[in-house]
């Protein structure tokens, strides 16, 4: 290894031949693919946040933001793959994202009915399902053990059934009885989900 | 499938289908931040690991730099156990105006007067140490020498006086060759080379054969001229040969039995130079200092380093404050 390779950053768009790789990766929630998209989109974010005469933290909250839009994007299959490179995209959710930034920070001291308008689908999107993600973490608190590690290493950590039965991570020993226990506290965290709903009308 | 979808397909009502619904939304919003968070850990692991390497780089390279500006200046420091001319020696005249350290270094004598015609000189200013100077601040701080004293046990024989004179003239055995302002022609080339290889015994030898050849060479051109005079007047008197007074010659021999341990036949050397060059006198100076001690003339040999000591221009007066030291 070279000794200027080994005193800068690795690169992590190195491993992606094209695109379309990157792109696939993405698909997959790959560490390196995401920090490749980031990476490319980083100088965008600090250009944004200069025009937009945001503050200079902001850049973190906006690339993290933008990551998440563009990440549930990808998983839900409202963007495909057209050749680009996926980078261009996020900038284009960040451009939105900064605008909404913008936005927020001018509702202090003018009428939100101003700007009614201007709501983009993506970031509501994005905000919902922030709160959905804040209401499901009180729910699993509320559920307690084993349910909440059954669900969180499953649902949100990604890890598969055998790896968990190996590692011993919980106290089920077989993939089978971890699937059982894992279905019956979605039902539990389902009826918790609907009995808020119930009781917030909503 | 799992069980609980499943169920949702089959016997949930729509409160709970929108309940489920909420609940994946949240699922995968936190399994994308949780995602995010790791791929940040992960850049902030690389950051500071890459700032780490940054450092470690700097340091080891300005630990190099270090270690080659101590080689290279402790290299300088110890190099120049040669020291440059000296025009003030105590016993020269003294210069009409104040000379650089580069002016000592070059400028040669006009003339070469009898050591008893030279007068004392004047105090002059004193000028930075040609010898050591980048230890011109610490007064009494110089390097240890170059070479060891010569083997005065090898020499002498066993005997614990030997030993100790031997230890003590290593600390300041302050000699190199070619003595300073010495030019050495082609005649001595043959002693020359064996006293730059330091082997004293053979380049003695080769010096007594020079002497030898120019002593024999004179011989036949004082019987020529003579010859000369007595087919001109057969009553004249004829020129006797004259003893040999190279001055050169005589200094190369002393330097040689100096650096054997013989200095008593080192001090006889040094005392039939008959015009020493006034360049050569502080060294010279020295050198029958080391002598005398040699010869075990202790006291004459304080006297001379306190001589030397007391000189403040004297390229050796360092080392002699340091031999006055020791021999306390």
């Amino acid at each position: 290894m070279r000794i200027t390779e080994w005193l800068t950053p690795s690169n992590p768009c190195r491993q992606f031949e094209n695109n379309e790789q990157l792109f696939q990766a993405l698909k997959s929630l790959n560490n390196s693919a995401i920090r490749c998209v980031q990476n490319k989109a980083m100088p965008s974010a600090k250009k944004l946040v200069e025009q937009y005469k945001l503050a200079p933290e902001s850049v973190d909250e906006l690339l993290n933001q933008s990551s998440l839009i563009f990440l549930r994007k990808i998983e839900d299959g409202s963007y495909q793959f057209q050749g680009h490179a996926p980078s261009s995209y996020l900038v284009e959710i960040m451009k939105r994202v900064a605008l909404s930034m913008t936005r927020k920070r001018q509702t202090t001291y003018e009428s939100i009915e101003d700007h009614h308008d201007l709501h983009d689908p993506d970031i509501e999107a994005s905000n919902r399902q922030r709160e959905s993600a804040e209401l499901v973490r009180q729910f699993l608190g509320q559920m307690g053990e084993p349910c909440e590690s059954v669900i969180r290493l499953h649902h949100i950590e990604g890890y598969p059934d055998d790896e968990v039965v190996r590692q011993g991570w919980t106290r089920y020993t077989t993939t089978d009885s971890l699937k059982i226990k894992r279905s019956d506290c979605m039902k539990k965290l389902i009826q918790i989900a609907r009995q808020w709903k119930i009781t917030n009308n909503i | 499938m799992e069980d609980y979808e499943q169920y949702l397909n089959d016997n949930a009502d729509d409160y709970e289908r929108r309940a489920a619904a909420q609940v994946l939304e949240g699922l995968a919003g936190l399994r994308l931040e949780a995602k995010l968070r790791e791929v940040a850990a992960e850049q902030a692991a690389q950051h500071r690991r890459t700032i780490w390497r940054r450092l470690l780089f700097t340091l080891a390279a300005l630990a190099f730099l270090a270690a080659v500006a101590y080689w290279f200046f402790s290299k300088n420091v110890s190099t120049p156990s040669v020291p440059p001319i000296e025009k003030q020696a105590p016993s020269s005249p003294s210069p009409s105006k104040k000379q650089t350290p580069e002016q000592y270094k070059l400028e040669k004598p006009r003339e070469k007067p009898p050591i008893a015609q030279i007068k004392p000189q004047e105090e002059v200013p004193v000028p930075p140490d040609p010898i050591f100077p980048t230890f011109a601040l610490q007064d009494e701080v110089i390097p240890e020498p170059l070479h060891a004293a010569p083997d005065l046990v090898a020499m002498r024989g066993q005997g614990e006086a030997n030993a100790a004179l031997k230890a003590l003239l290593d600390r300041f055995w302050y000699v190199n060759y070619p003595p300073f302002g010495l030019k050495i022609d082609a005649t001595y080339d043959s002693a020359d080379q064996l006293l730059k290889k330091r082997d004293f015994s053979a380049a003695y030898l080769a010096l007594e054969q020079i002497e030898q050849m120019q002593a024999d060479s004179l011989s036949l051109r004082i019987a020529r001229e003579n010859q000369k005079l007595l087919e001109k007047d057969p009553t004249a008197s004829p020129v006797a040969a004259s003893p040999l007074a190279n001055d050169t010659l005589l200094y190369l021999k002393a330097y040689c039995l100096l650096e054997m341990g013989e200095g008593q036949e080192a001090i006889f050397y040094f005392s039939r130079m008959r015009f020493p060059d006034p360049a050569w006198i502080p060294q010279l100076t020295w050198y029958r200092a080391l002598a005398l001690l040699q010869a075990d003339k202790r006291s004459e040999a304080l006297a001379l380093f306190n001589t030397i000591a007391v000189n403040s221009v004297h390229p050796y007066r360092r080392q002699a404050r340091k031999a006055l030291k020791l021999l306390q």
